[in-house]
């Protein structure tokens, strides 16, 4: 023990002696823990927030339709269990939130345009417990319930066809037997979401209200489920598995967007890729740094030896100095990082760029994210591969001979 | 003296009861207008002109209707459109091909675009009647126009009407000859009007022989439709009405 | 000069651990660096050219206000005959007529809404792969028959195999009622859900004479070999067409796509920067050792008359001459990396599902170029020549008789 304190005292008093070389090498330790957090950060939160926004599209982390329906989203390919049973069956679960919805295409007019849109019957409070996309109503009001006459379209949908909040506009579609099914609504509410696409797209009705106009009493054609965490629904997808009677298709999110579902897997293979390769660049130099320090000090070293201390605590004394330098600047850089997230908590604005953006599926704001296990994987990493570093030139030290080392000039 | 008050009572009542089915209200009013228009049945010719900045385009066509709800038209002229026909019953839109040899039955989607390119939807085809029914009327005035009584009827279409206008403005005739027809959006704003340019005697009635549609927006384009003949309670089988027969005209 | 040089030198293999060291930065990062940045260039350059390939093409020649508007009304006219001149006078079979719009299409059981392009049924292979993606049957031939060429999610969605018809239903450029049928004689597959889905293909010639075009069309399409290219292209194209139309480059047809790449390259720039810095501080290190444990020699040097001006140029040659040994091995390094891949091709797990987002081959083969080799280690050099600034600088504010006090 008191071993360890002796080496540990001399090996801070080391590190200052050439505060310039220190100052240097603490710096660019720094920086490179700063951009190693910072960095994942930005990532992170890009591809969080493309997650959160899919799954919030699709609505849910598990689905159930039938079987062809997702080649052929039409009304002829509902749900073959009742709306009464699913409703039954669900409630009985504990499944953090479900919703069973009517979802056709169809054509939206207001006086002087009509647009191609998806038309979602639902019920108001079934859909906030899945945190779908409608219930983030801007302007106006949300459904009440499910008989509510009225629609909530999204803003930018809203523009294209030049009508607003109170008006009235028609929605056709077609029932089983190909009839023309259609119905005026008024506009009761304007939601936002961060694609502008999904505003365009989604108009969302009073569950009951479409299903009659539909002439599909007590059907649905999809069942969204929420689950507690988005990263693994093997569970709550059994789960469902289990409630459904009949031939459907149950798929959680990664299955229903392929996309989507590999970039969890790419995002935590490229952090920690990114961490290995910017670790890498800065041990040149920090190996460098111990290789010089050791090498201004052969006498001193050779002293020591002679004068009975032991290899291994040479040894121990280059590796503490390497791990003191690897700890002020993990203390500087994750300071730094942590400094430079916090303001950009409100996001980054890249709109100029914002289209390219869709096309990735993100939206043009960036939110940072900074989790613990990606700070942890960082200062984790320069540790150990630190030390791993340091591990050469600290062991060439306490190999030196003594009676050279003392006559070296 | 009881006998002459009893005369004279019966007398006021048979005056004033005359009087009262004298007076129609609003909707009535519009009823009979589209009654008077389609009559019990009716078969005849006409000629639809469509007008645009680069060009312009007629076809003539033979109709007949049946009560309220079913409709045939078969386009005689030009001959590269000649053939075509757009049959209706209730709801529900088939039109016909020639150059296909197909009956399709026009799908939701297609219910907004342009009848044979004109200015009028194929859902204003289909569903002319709906104004009676789904909508709320009210009289707005009355005025003299040359011998005749004009009423303008305001309709604002029922909540849940699938019609998008804010309001309609129908002004019709005594004699039931619906004389313009104005269609408004949500905010007011006039969107396009149906006007009667020539009324005349013909099948035994007094019919709108001339009348066009045109947008507020674009005074370059407008549609006309010309009455070249018309009979109106004819004999007409059902089998008229029929997909078969939109397929192959018997006559 | 030469003096200066030989010293630089052997300066430098004074301490060829340290020397070696940072070189081995140096190398690190640009190997890395080439091989990277070739990987990205290869991978827009065929993000690009795929998506554009697919379809859009390079350039194309529009009436002004089709690209937003998609009005039936806005043709070319004479659409045949300006592509068949544009192809005399620019010299390239790249280039095809197509018109489009709107319809429904039909089978037995069920009907979808789709867009319809009338093509030029020998030209169209060289402005679009559709027409090599037919799985099932052929493409089109005969300019006027009554077929149709449509992707394999719409086929199983009509429920419609080889052979049968399909009827389709829309309005004609003068708004009139266009109707016809075509029958199913190939079947493309493109791997794009939302193209196999929503594009259907017939002759021009049957299009025409389906949508009453009398002999206009909507769309030119022009590929250019390569996107270098499309620039002088576009140029060449405006003076030969009439100035009623507009003629498009890509990044106006598909705007999300520089984006999108502008977007990676920005993130990308971020990491390299932080690399090229890291590099740089070790130069730095380097650097400042050095001339500070010469304290006492350059002390002496000075004394005997040598400007510090010319010192200080030592140190930057120095720094040079470990960027130029850095610059090549790393090139080479790299060079060497990216070669080998551009064999054996290059994957990552999760990529195969990005790919088919951007249409890319799920494994690809980064390609070498001068700029991809030179440009990384480049920039790298040039990082450590400024980060040598400050030891120069060190190195001349330094006064003779208080350096020679130092040890030597």
């Amino acid at each position: 023990m008191r071993a360890l304190a002796v080496v540990s005292m001399l090996a801070w008093r080391n590190l200052w002696r050439n505060h310039r070389r220190t100052i240097v090498m603490v710096s660019a330790i720094t920086i490179a823990v700063w951009a190693m957090i910072f960095m994942t950060a930005l990532m992170r939160g890009m591809v969080n927030d493309m997650i959160r926004d899919g799954i919030r599209a699709l609505p849910g982390h598990v689905q159930v339709h039938h079987p062809d329906f997702r080649d052929d989203p039409s009304i002829n390919n509902l749900i073959p269990m009742s709306d009464a049973a699913l409703t039954a069956a669900f409630s009985r679960s504990d499944l953090d939130g479900w919703s069973s919805r009517v979802k056709v295409p169809a054509i939206i007019s207001s006086e002087r345009e009509s647009r191609g849109v998806t038309l979602i019957g639902v019920d108001p409070e079934l859909e906030q417990s899945i945190e779908g996309i409608g219930s983030n109503v801007a302007e106006g009001r949300n459904l009440e319930d499910v008989n509510d006459g009225g629609v909530i379209i999204g803003r930018k949908l809203a523009e294209k066809l030049d009508t607003e909040l109170g008006k009235r506009v028609v929605l056709m579609s077609q029932d089983p037997d190909n009839e023309i099914a259609d119905r005026g609504y008024r506009v009761v509410g304007l939601f936002e979401a961060n694609l502008e696409l999904q505003e365009e797209i989604f108009v969302f009705a009073g569950k009951a209200t479409l299903q009659k106009m539909l002439g599909i009493e007590n059907q649905v054609t999809e069942v969204a489920v929420l689950a507690a965490d988005y990263r693994d629904v093997s569970d709550e997808t059994e789960q469902v598995r289990a409630l459904m009677n009949g031939d459907v298709e149950v798929l959680p999110w990664q299955e229903l967007n392929n996309y989507l579902g590999s970039m969890l897997k790419v995002m935590d293979g490229f952090v920690l890729v990114w961490m290995i390769v910017v670790f890498l660049a800065l041990s040149f130099g920090l190996v460098n740094t111990l290789v010089m320090a050791v090498f201004e000090r052969v006498r001193e070293i050779g002293l020591m030896l002679a004068l009975g201390m032991r290899p291994a605590s040479i040894l121990g004394q280059i590796i503490v100095e390497s791990i003191l330098l690897l700890i002020i600047g993990l203390i500087l850089g994750n300071t730094l990082a942590w400094a430079s997230v916090v303001p950009l908590q409100d996001g980054i604005d890249i709109s100029a760029v914002a289209q390219g953006m869709e096309m990735f599926g993100a939206s043009s704001i960036l939110y940072p994210e900074l989790t613990l296990d990606d700070i942890v994987l960082a200062n984790v990493v320069v540790l150990v591969l630190g030390f791993f570093a340091s591990l050469s030139p600290a062991w060439r030290a306490s190999r030196y001979e003594p009676i050279e080392a003392i006559t070296k000039v | 003296m009881k006998r002459f008050f009893v005369g004279a009572i019966t007398l006021l009542v048979c005056l004033t009861a005359g009087a009262d089915t004298g007076i129609r209200d609003a909707k009535d009013i519009v009823r009979d207008a589209i009654n008077h228009w389609r009559g019990t049945s009716s078969q005849g010719e006409m000629t639809m002109t469509i007008h645009r900045p680069d060009w312009e385009r007629s076809m003539s066509m033979e109709t007949w209707t049946q009560g309220e709800k079913r409709s045939l038209i078969r386009v005689t002229a030009p001959p590269k459109d000649r053939g075509n026909g757009t049959l209706m019953d209730d709801n529900n839109m088939w039109s016909f091909s020639p150059k296909i040899n197909r009956v399709i039955k026009v799908p939701s989607s297609m219910m907004g675009q342009s009848w044979m390119g004109s200015d009028f939807s194929n859902k204003d085809i289909s569903r002319a009647d709906d104004i009676v029914d789904q909508y709320d009327h009210t009289l707005l005035s009355e005025s003299q126009v040359d011998d005749h009584i004009a009423y303008e009827i305001q309709s604002i279409p029922h909540e849940e009407a699938a019609v998008v206008w804010g309001k309609e403005v129908l002004v019709v005739r005594n004699d039931n000859v619906l004389i313009e027809h104005r269609f408004y959006d949500q905010d007011n704003e006039l969107v396009k009007t149906l006007r009667t340019l020539e009324i005349g005697e013909m099948g035994g009635r007094t019919v709108a022989l001339h009348q066009r549609m045109e947008k507020v927006d674009t005074s370059d384009e407008w549609t006309e439709i010309i009455v070249d003949s018309v009979e109106f309670d004819v004999e007409l089988s059902d089998n008229v009405f029929t997909l078969s027969n939109l397929r192959n005209p018997r006559d | 000069m030469n003096i200066i040089l030989r010293l630089a030198w052997r300066n430098l293999w004074r301490q060829p651990r340290r020397t070696w060291l940072t070189v081995g930065a140096m190398v690190f990062s640009n190997a890395l660096l080439v091989f990277m940045i070739s990987i990205q260039f290869s991978t827009y350059e065929l993000m690009i050219d795929n998506t554009l390939q697919a379809f859009t093409g390079h350039i194309q020649v529009q009436a002004p206000g089709y690209k937003d508007d998609l009005k039936m009304r806005q043709v070319v006219p004479d659409v045949i005959e300006l592509a068949s001149s544009l192809r005399r006078e620019l010299g390239t079979e790249t280039i095809a007529a197509r018109a489009a719009a709107f319809a429904l299409a039909s089978s037995e059981e069920r009907s979808y809404g789709l867009q319809i392009y009338g093509v030029e049924t020998q030209f169209e292979s060289f402005v679009s792969t559709i027409p090599g993606l037919v799985r099932d049957g052929r493409y089109l031939k005969d300019q006027d028959a009554a077929e149709i060429v449509i992707g394999k999610v719409l086929a199983r969605n009509l429920r419609v195999s080889l052979g049968d018809e399909v009827t389709l239903l829309g309005s004609g450029r003068d708004g009139s009622f266009a109707a016809a049928i075509a029958t199913v004689v190939g079947i493309f597959d493109s791997g794009v859900p939302d193209i196999d889905r929503s594009i259907a293909e017939v002759p021009l010639g049957f299009f025409d004479d389906v949508f009453y075009m009398e002999g206009a069309g909507h769309q030119i399409v022009i590929t250019a070999p390569d996107l270098i290219s499309v620039d002088p292209l576009k140029m060449q194209t405006e003076a030969l067409v009439p100035a009623s139309l507009a003629v498009h480059d890509w990044d106006a047809l598909q705007p999300s796509l520089k984006q999108a790449i502008q977007a990676d390259l920005g993130s990308a720039f971020f990491m390299y920067g932080v690399l090229v810095i890291l590099v740089a501080f070790s130069v730095l290190n380097t650097q400042l050792m050095s001339v500070l444990e010469r304290t006492h020699e350059f002390g002496i040097t000075m004394s005997l008359g040598i400007a510090p001006g010319r010192l200080g140029r030592l140190v930057f040659l120095e720094t040079a001459m470990m960027g130029l040994l850095g610059l090549v091995l790393g090139a080479l390094i790299g060079g060497v990396v990216t070669v080998w891949f551009g064999y054996t091709g290059f994957s990552y797990p999760g990529m195969e599902e990005m790919a088919v987002n951007f249409n890319l081959p799920s494994r690809f083969y980064p390609q070498a170029s001068i700029l991809t080799l030179f440009l990384g280690p480049t920039i790298v050099f040039v990082g450590g020549m400024f980060a040598a600034i400050y030891p120069a600088l060190r190195l001349h504010w330094l006064h003779p008789v208080e350096a020679m006090r130092a040890a030597p």
